[in-house]
C-alpha cells in the first residue's frame, strides 16, 4: 500500500473522525487495516499480484526457447540467452522491491527512488551487447547514428554517475542528488524518444526443429512453449486454431499462441496504469498545490486551465496524438497522464485552501522555511489523502484507455496487448473466433475490476463520512 | 443568475480557444506536418509530381504559412465576429464585423465540413436520446432499492455488481455482442452494421401487416440500435445507480427526514416525497458529465457498430488525417460539452434553491 510507508498524521480530517478508541495506530496504518478487512480488496490484490508475477516472469512462463537443453553432452540455457533488456529490467526491479520489502525500514519515496535507479542502471548494461555485436544504436533508425551514439553515451554516463554517487557517499550532498535527478530525467526522456529493445535475429522454431531432427538429448521447456511473437512458421495449420492441449487459449490470425501473448501483454497493462497515474498525480499535485496555496489570481488562472483540460474530448485528442506521432508506449503513458491530472489538482487545491490558514502552516511560514518545504513537507502529507484514494481508479481508467487505443488499431504493432488481440477478434475477413474475443476481454475486465474494487475498499476505509454513519 | 450566465458564456471563449489550439498544435507539430500526412494518402510519387502536389496543397490550404498565422486564420473563419470580405455580413461595407461562421472544407472528402457534421449529429443524438432516459430511470430505481436495504446482502451484492458492470470494457461488450448475437454461426438476432436496413428507404414509417409482418422504418432503426444502446448504457447505469444510492443515504441521515418519520409518515412518503427530491442534486451534476458523451463518448460504440455519428466521424477524420474536419469536429464537440456544463449549473440552481451564483 502506498499509504502505509509515509507517517501520515490524522490532521487530514477532523479529530473526531478517527475515533480515539482505535488505539495508538496511525491514520495510515488504520486505513490499510480497514482496507484489508474487506474481501473485495483481497480479490483485487490477489489478481494484481498474479499480474505482477506473470509480468516479471513472463519469459520463464511462455517462451519458445527451452529453459535448459542438453546438446552434445552439455547443458545450456537458450532462454537466458534471448532475454531482452525489458525482461532483465522487470526482473531487476522486482528483486529490488523484494529486497526493500525484506529490509522493511525504507520509506516509500526512498524505496521508489532506489527502484528507479536500479532500472536506470540496468538498462545501459543490457543495451551494450547488441551495440558490440550488431552495431545497433538506440534511436538510430529515427534520428541517425550520431544521435544514437549521443543517446547511448548519455545513458551510460548517467548510469556511471549514479553508481559513483551511490558508492562514494552513503548520504550524498544535495548537489549530487540534484545532478543525479537531472540525469535521470534526461535518461527517461531519451527512453521516451527511442525504443530500447535492440532487434534480434530470432529463429523461434530452432529448438522444435532440432527436437524433430533428434539432435537434442534432453530438454526442459517453459510451461507454455511458445513466445508471444512466435508465428510458428514451421506449422502450416497454426493460424486460428481453437483451444486445445497444445494451445490452451488457441492461436490468433498469424499463428501466435494467444495465452503466451496474454501473459506478455500483462506488462503493458501494469506499467501503463502506474506510470500514467504517476504522471497525472505529479502534475495535479504541483498545479493544485500552487493554486490552493496562492489562491487569488493563480487560482483563477489555474481553474481556467483545469476547465480547458476537462472540456477536451480526451479520446479524440489521444487518438490524434497516437495517429500523428506514431505508436510509442511511453508517449501514450505521457499523454494519458497529461490529460487526466485535473481531478487530482481539484482535490489538492481544496485541501490546500483549507490547510493554508491552519496554525501549523502559519508556524512553518513564520519559522522562515522556504516555500518548497512548506508546500511539499508540511502541507502535502496532510492533503494528499483524497488523491491517493483516487489513484486506484486512475490506474483502472488508464488501462481501459490503453486497451481502447490498441483496439482501435493505434497501439503498438509488435508488442502483444490485450486490446490488440480483441481487435483481431473484430477484424473482418477471418470471421469471429470466440477464443480471441473472450480471453483478452476477460483479462482487461478482471484487471480493471480489481483496481476498482481496491479503490472502492480504500475509499470506504478512509472516507470519514461513511465511518460516522456506521 | 443572468449575469452569471453571461459571465460563463464569456469564459467559454478562452476555453474554446485553448482546446482548439491544443488540437491544432498536436497536428501541426507531428512529424512532417499536415502536408506530409496528406501526401502519404496518395501513395508513391515521382519527386517532381510530389513537389507539384506539395506546392498545390500548400497554396490551397496555406500550409506554408507560420503555424500561428494558420491557426489564427482558421479561428477567424469559424468565429461569427472577425475579419471578412467587404460586401458580405454586417456591416456590409466594413472589412471587420459579423459574418456567418464557416467550418471550412474537408481535406479528403471535398465537401463542406458543416454539411458532414449536420449529417452525423442526428445519429449521435438519437443514440443518446434513447439511452439516457432509460439508463436514468432504471439506475435511480435500483439506487433507491439499494439504499432502502442498506448494509444487507442485497445492497452489497448490487454494489459489487455495479462496480463489475462499470469495469467491463465497452470494446469487449461490443465485440461479444456482434460476435455472438449478430453472427450466423451462433444466433443472428441483430444486424451488425449501420443505422438502417438496405431497403429502409422503401419502408413505411410504422410497422404494419401487408402479406406478413413488415417492421417499418421506425422499428428498423430501433432494431439496429439495440446493440449500441446496450453498449453505451450499462457503464453510465452503474455510475448513476451508485450515485443515487449515496445521495439518498446522505439525505436520509438529515434532520428533516427524522422529523418526517417522527410525524408518523409512512416510509414510502418519507422516501419519495421528502428525501428523494433533495437527493436529486448530485445526479444533475453527473448529467453534465454525461452530456459531453452525447457527441464524443460514443466514439467506440459508433466505430464498432459502424454508426455514422459524430464519434465515427472524428475517428475517420483522424484516420484519414483530415485536419479541417478534425478541428471543426472537435470545435463543435467542445462547444456542446461546455454548453452542457453550463446547463447543469443552471439546473443545479433550479433544483436547489440554496445554490446561488450571484456573489
Amino acid at each position: 500500500m502506498t499509504v502505509s510507508a509515509s507517517p501520515m498524521p490524522s490532521a487530514g480530517y477532523e479529530p473526531g473522525d478517527v475515533a480515539p478508541s482505535r488505539g495508538s495506530r496511525s491514520f495510515a496504518r488504520q486505513a490499510v487495516v480497514d482496507t484489508l478487512a474487506r474481501p473485495s480488496a483481497w480479490f483485487g490484490l490477489v489478481w494484481i499480484g498474479v499480474l505482477v508475477l506473470t509480468s516479471v516472469f513472463a519469459p520463464f512462463i511462455a517462451n519458445s526457447f527451452p529453459l535448459f537443453v542438453k546438446q552434445q553432452g552439455h547443458w545450456s540455457s537458450p532462454m537466458l540467452r534471448y532475454l531482452t533488456p525489458a525482461d532483465v529490467t522487470w526482473l531487476v526491479a522486482f528483486i529490488t522491491v523484494l529486497v526493500l520489502a525484506a529490509l522493511r525500514k525504507v520509506a516509500f519515496l526512498t524505496g521508489l527512488a532506489i527502484v528507479l535507479w536500479m532500472v536506470a542502471l540496468t538498462l545501459p548494461l543490457t543495451l551494450w551487447p547488441a551495440v558490440i555485436k550488431d552495431g545497433w544504436l538506440p534511436g538510430a533508425e529515427a534520428m541517425g547514428r550520431g544521435t544514437g551514439w549521443a543517446i547511448l553515451v548519455t545513458i551510460c554516463l548517467g548510469a556511471a554517475a549514479i553508481l559513483i554517487g551511490v558508492l562514494l557517499t552513503i548520504r550524498p550532498p544535495k548537489l549530487i542528488i540534484w545532478g543525479l535527478g537531472i540525469f535521470a530525467a534526461v535518461v527517461l526522456l531519451l527512453l521516451i524518444c527511442c525504443p530500447i529493445d535492440p532487434p534480434q535475429a530470432i529463429v523461434y522454431e530452432e529448438f522444435r526443429n532440432k527436437e524433430v531432427a533428434g539432435s537434442i538429448e534432453s530438454i526442459i521447456r517453459t510451461p507454455i512453449a511458445f513466445s508471444p511473437n512466435d508465428y510458428q512458421r514451421d506449422d502450416h495449420n497454426a493460424c486460428l486454431q481453437p483451444p486445445s492441449t497444445k494451445h490452451l487459449m488457441g492461436t490468433e490470425q498469424s499463428g501466435a499462441d494467444v495465452f503466451s501473448r496474454m501473459i506478455h501483454a500483462s506488462r503493458i497493462a501494469l506499467s501503463i496504469g502506474f506510470i500514467a497515474t504517476g504522471i497525472s498525480v505529479i502534475i495535479g499535485v504541483i498545479i493544485g498545490g500552487l493554486m490552493g496555496y496562492f489562491s487569488g489570481t493563480v487560482d483563477i488562472l489555474g481553474m481556467r486551465l483545469i476547465e480547458i483540460f476537462e472540456a477536451i474530448p480526451v479520446l479524440i485528442l489521444l487518438l490524434t496524438v497516437c495517429a500523428f506521432f506514431g505508436r510509442n508506449l511511453y508517449l501514450m503513458m505521457l499523454i494519458i497522464g497529461v490529460l487526466s491530472w485535473t481531478g487530482n489538482a481539484r482535490f489538492i487545491r481544496a485541501e490546500f485552501l483549507r490547510l493554508r490558514n491552519q496554525d501549523f502552516v502559519q508556524a512553518a511560514l513564520a519559522a522562515g522555511l522556504p516555500l518548497r518545504s512548506v508546500i511539499f513537507k508540511h502541507m502535502l502529507p496532510n492533503g494528499i489523502t483524497p488523491v491517493l484514494v483516487n489513484t486506484s481508479f486512475g490506474v483502472a481508467s488508464a488501462i481501459l484507455i490503453e486497451s481502447t487505443l490498441s483496439f482501435l488499431g493505434l497501439g503498438l504493432v509488435d508488442e502483444p496487448s490485450w486490446g490488440q488481440l480483441l481487435n483481431q477478434a473484430r477484424a473482418g475477413g477471418t470471421g469471429f473466433q470466440w477464443w480471441i474475443a473472450t480471453f483478452p476481454g476477460l483479462a482487461i475486465f478482471l484487471t480493471v475490476f480489481s483496481y476498482n474494487l481496491i479503490g472502492e475498499a480504500i475509499r470506504d476505509a478512509i472516507d470519514p463520512r461513511l465511518r460516522k454513519r456506521d | 443568475m443572468l449575469s452569471y450566465i453571461i459571465r460563463r458564456l464569456l469564459l467559454l471563449l478562452p476555453t474554446l480557444i485553448g482546446i482548439t489550439a491544443i488540437v491544432f498544435l498536436t497536428i501541426a507539430l507531428s512529424p512532417g506536418g499536415i502536408g506530409a500526412s496528406l501526401l502519404s494518402a496518395q501513395g508513391s510519387m515521382k519527386p517532381a509530381e510530389r513537389k507539384v502536389r506539395m506546392d498545390y496543397l500548400n497554396r490551397r490550404y496555406g500550409l506554408d504559412r507560420p503555424y500561428i498565422v494558420q491557426y489564427l486564420s482558421w479561428l477567424n473563419k469559424v468565429s461569427p465576429v472577425g475579419g471578412k470580405e467587404a460586401g458580405e455580413g454586417f456591416p456590409a461595407s466594413w472589412k471587420f464585423g459579423f459574418k456567418s461562421p464557416d467550418l471550412g472544407e474537408s481535406f479528403t472528402r471535398g465537401r463542406k465540413v458543416s454539411e458532414i457534421i449536420l449529417e452525423a449529429l442526428p445519429v449521435s443524438i438519437i443514440l443518446q436520446v434513447i439511452s439516457i432516459p432509460v439508463t436514468y430511470i432504471i439506475a435511480v430505481l435500483s439506487g433507491i432499492y439499494a439504499a432502502r436495504h442498506r448494509g444487507k446482502m442485497v445492497d452489497v451484492g448490487i454494489g459489487t455488481t455495479l462496480i463489475g458492470m462499470y469495469s467491463v470494457p465497452e470494446i469487449w461488450v461490443g465485440v461479444l455482442f456482434i460476435g455472438f448475437l449478430c453472427n450466423n454461426d451462433y444466433v443472428r438476432w441483430f444486424p451488425t452494421n449501420n443505422l438502417h436496413d438496405m431497403q429502409a428507404d422503401s419502408m413505411h414509417f410504422l410497422p404494419h401487416f401487408s402479406g406478413g409482418f413488415q417492421r417499418g422504418w421506425l422499428l428498423d432503426v430501433a432494431w439496429h440500435l439495440v446493440g449500441p444502446v446496450v453498449c453505451i448504457s450499462y457503464a453510465n447505469f452503474a455510475i448513476i445507480s451508485k450515485l443515487a444510492r449515496g445521495a439518498l443515504l446522505d439525505t436520509l441521515g438529515l434532520d428533516f427526514v427524522r422529523t418526517a418519520r417522527a410525524k408518523g409518515l409512512s416510509e414510502r412518503v418519507v422516501l419519495f416525497r421528502h428525501a428523494f427530491r433533495n437527493s436529486l442534486i448530485p445526479l444533475i451534476t453527473v448529467a453534465a458529465s454525461i452530456l459531453p458523451a452525447l457527441v464524443s463518448g460514443a466514439l467506440i460504440v459508433e466505430t464498432i457498430f459502424g454508426l455514422p455519428g459524430m464519434g465515427k466521424l472524428s475517428f475517420d477524420a483522424i484516420e484519414s488525417r483530415d485536419r479541417e474536419l478534425l478541428l471543426s469536429d472537435t470545435f463543435v464537440i467542445s462547444v456542446l460539452t461546455l454548453l452542457g456544463y453550463l446547463l447543469a449549473d443552471i439546473g443545479y440552481a433550479i433544483a436547489d434553491p440554496r445554490v446561488s451564483y450571484d456573489s
